[in-house]
């Protein structure tokens, strides 16, 4: 079994937070080797400032008090863990020059690169998870 | 049974129980045991499976009350 995991957030809403970071935290918690590339609004959810205000889907917004009643950690509470417990995050070079980002924006710790570099890790990972 | 360690998960939800169990197994011996209470339902499927793939041993689980009790023996 691979010891490693590759996932791709390309997409930048609260849900999408949750299913990246929450797969992320658990494989890592199980001792796997954990990167993500984060592409177009993906690269919301490591946004200084964006990645308070995740919005929920249209019309889904009643389910805010079922996450509160959950209890379930804020985003930025699970990207702390995450990169506590080891995961990598890049983000895609060629999104932020479209979209006039640079690495500053983005919260510490992270890697810029491109396709290639996410390409090279994930050939030897399993599952290659994208959202 | 000879528990080394006891971690309360109650009220968390996922995925905050398993890097609870992680970070709390990281801390014991081969062979020692961790207590784990939880309340999350989705840990009955989850810290076994977990502790499946770090090759641990879970010697018991009850259910008191609603809350869940693991014994997980570290490999």
């Amino acid at each position: 079994m691979s010891e490693r995991v590759a996932i791709i957030a390309a997409n930048g809403g609260l849900f999408d937070g949750y299913k990246v970071f929450n797969i992320a935290t658990a494989a890592a918690a199980s001792e796997k080797e954990v990167q993500i590339f984060f592409t177009f609004e993906g690269l919301n959810l490591i946004h200084k400032q964006g990645m308070h205000h995740l919005e929920m889907p249209e019309g889904k917004e009643h389910f805010a008090e079922g996450f509160k009643k959950a209890n379930v950690p804020s985003i930025p509470e699970l990207v702390e863990m995450a990169q506590e417990l080891g995961v990598k995050f890049i983000a895609c070079q060629m999104t932020m020059d479209v979209m006039g980002l640079s690495k500053d924006d983005f919260i510490e710790g992270i890697e810029v690169g491109g396709a290639v570099t996410f390409l090279e890790y994930a050939k030897d990972a399993s599952p290659t998870l994208t959202f | 049974m000879n528990v080394s360690k006891t971690i309360d998960a109650t009220g968390l939800s996922c995925p905050m129980p398993i890097v609870k169990v992680k970070k709390a197994m990281d801390t014991i011996n081969s062979g020692e045991v961790l207590e784990v209470l939880a309340t999350d339902q989705g840990t009955l499927s989850d810290i076994p499976a977990w502790a499946k793939t770090g090759g641990h041993t879970i010697l018991e689980q009850k259910t008191i009350e609603e809350v869940l009790y693991f014994y997980i023996q570290k490999s």
